[in-house]
């Protein structure tokens, strides 16, 4: 173990590539006990960041990741590998105290990706969806440009996580409005008007990164996206119906969410290409496609009113046969 | 006010004690955020995203032998409904209205989706109330044994599992099912009463239909 630790610290300050920070992790740890073997590899990584950090002299403040490495990183960097090895008793390097709970300051790798992603949006509308924005943002955050190497899928983690933020922010909000309705504050709508809302809410939280979004649609559009995107697609569209009333366990349910899929994804190609003032026609485009939804949906219980009096008129034929016949005794 | 409240609370705690990984967090916050509203609820709060697709994978299959079963008797009523055995199968039939109406109620408010197969079990199970009623009441007699002892022992075997991972956790849930599986013995037993066995290829026609239904419960616990 101490001879990881050793050879470790010696390769990273030879090589300060990125890429083979990844490759230096999974080598290195291949000789540690599998239960704490995640839990060193994030440690790993968090004081290889960290030493990186500290190597190119930044003074930014580095968000501590747990209370022992900042302990050791506190030190000069030369030594910090030797005091992670020398203070080798504990290979869980969290701290932790006796009621088991991490100090506040412990931060999950999601959480620290996500902190990564939502910094790398603001450098979306210069870098476009790419792995540049991410980089960005880690170096705002104070960490390397490598830790871009933690995302599998690159452009599509941030693309998702935007979409994921988006999704519980309406989420959010509609939840909100169905609290008021609730409880008084504010008059229900009616089924349309709601999804109108609920559908512009949602769009217009694309308006600053529009001009990069065909970029992110096509990144959703990639196959290893695919499953992901429509989960986030569906459970959308399933919280909008859910607040808009819909309680329905037939095949309506289906039919519901097929529509407002359809009025979403035609709406966001039209945003895309649409250069009216704040989006007039958009929204234009989303009352008219809404309007055709409610339609159908009149008509279709039309034609079921109808067809269900076709059947009362002809079972009435068949009881009337069935008397004339006398076959309508009772046995 | 003091729902506005429990709500607040509600999300709150449930971020504060959500597992690190995010997506169990919105699966669990959509759910609290909708049912926090309502202070009883069979399920309990799903803490993970493995529970709540193991809950309603069950309670989609629930709910589509209810409609099943509904239809069923609705087929066996259109054949015989004037006959002698007419207010028996009612009977039957508004006893499986009321499980179904449960089973509505619990599948809307814990957002559970329904089958994309229920216009299928619609029309297969009239058809199958409506032919075996047409074999005479031994044979909608029949029908009924073999379907409602593919239920019970469905609604066994959901219980079985339910005990298995925690008994405490899904006391409602588990009641629920004990008592739907206790109406639907008692529908085996009256069919057999009523002579189901005296049909002729009670047999065959008794394993057919336990064989389609054990296909549409694997069917419907998927799709």
């Amino acid at each position: 173990l101490c001879c990881g630790y050793w050879d470790m610290a010696a390769l990273i300050r030879g090589l300060r590539a990125g890429r083979v920070l990844r490759g230096l992790g999974s080598v290195a740890v291949q000789g540690t006990l599998s239960p704490q073997g995640s839990n060193v590899r994030r440690a790993f990584h968090r004081t290889i960041l960290l030493q990186l950090v500290n190597d190119s002299k930044s003074d930014t403040s580095v968000p501590p990741p747990s209370y022992h490495e900042v302990h050791t990183a506190g030190e000069s960097s030369s030594s910090s590998a030797h005091g992670e090895s020398s203070e080798d008793a504990q290979p869980n390097t969290s701290f932790q105290d006796q009621s088991g709970e991490h100090g506040e300051d412990y931060e999950t790798e999601e959480q620290l990706q996500a902190r990564i992603l939502t910094t790398a949006l603001e450098f979306v509308p210069q870098h476009g969806w790419t792995v540049e924005a991410i980089a960005a943002g880690a170096e705002t955050l104070g960490l390397s440009s490598a830790s871009t190497g933690m995302f599998n899928n690159g452009a599509g983690d941030l693309v998702l996580h935007f979409v994921t933020q988006c999704n519980a922010q309406l989420a959010e909000t509609l939840a909100e409005q169905n609290n008021k309705v609730q409880l008084g504050q504010a008059e229900s709508k009616k089924t349309a008007e709601f999804l109108r809302d609920a559908v512009e809410t949602r769009l217009r939280m694309l308006i600053p990164y529009i001009d990069t979004w065909p970029q992110a649609m096509s990144i959703l559009l990639l196959p290893h996206s695919i499953p992901d995107s429509l989960k986030h697609l569906s459970t959308m569209v399933d919280d909008i119906w859910y607040y808009a009333g819909d309680r329905s366990t037939d095949v309506n349910w289906y039919t519901r969410r097929a529509a407002l899929t359809g009025i979403y994804n035609t709406t966001e190609l039209v945003m895309v290409q649409d250069s009216s003032p704040d989006f007039e026609e958009t929204w234009a485009f989303l009352d008219n496609r809404i309007k055709d939804v409610v339609n159908m949906a009149n008509t279709a219980k039309e034609v079921q009113a109808t067809g269900e009096s076709m059947v009362q008129g002809l079972m009435g034929a068949a009881i009337t046969l069935k008397n004339i016949t006398g076959m309508n005794q009772r046995r | 006010m003091q729902r506005a409240a429990q709500c607040a609370l509600r999300l709150d705690i449930s971020r504060a004690f959500c597992p690190s990984s995010a997506r169990n967090c919105r699966a669990v916050n959509r759910v609290n955020g909708s049912v926090s509203s309502r202070r009883y609820s069979v399920l309990p709060p799903p803490r993970d995203e493995e529970e709540k697709a193991m809950l309603d994978s069950m309670l989609r299959v629930d709910h589509a032998g209810e409609y099943g079963a509904n239809r069923i008797y609705a087929g066996q009523m259109a054949v015989l409904g004037r006959t002698q055995t007419g207010p028996l199968i009612q009977h039957m039939w508004d006893q499986e209205k009321m499980h179904l109406e449960r089973f509505n109620e619990i599948l809307g408010e814990h957002r559970v989706r329904p089958t994309l197969l229920l216009p299928l079990w619609n029309i297969a199970g009239f058809a199958l109330g409506a032919c075996t009623a047409l074999l005479g009441k031994e044979g909608a007699m029949a029908c009924t044994v073999a379907v409602e002892e593919s239920i019970s022992e469905h609604y066994n075997s959901q219980i079985r599992t339910l005990m298995e991972a925690d008994p405490e956790r899904y006391t409602e849930l588990l009641q629920l099912i004990k008592e739907f599986r206790d109406d639907e013995i008692e529908h085996h037993d009256t069919g057999l009463e009523h002579d189901a066995e005296s049909v002729p290829g009670y047999f065959l026609l008794k394993t057919a239909i336990q064989a389609g239904c054990k296909a549409a419960i694997y069917i419907s616990q998927r799709i």
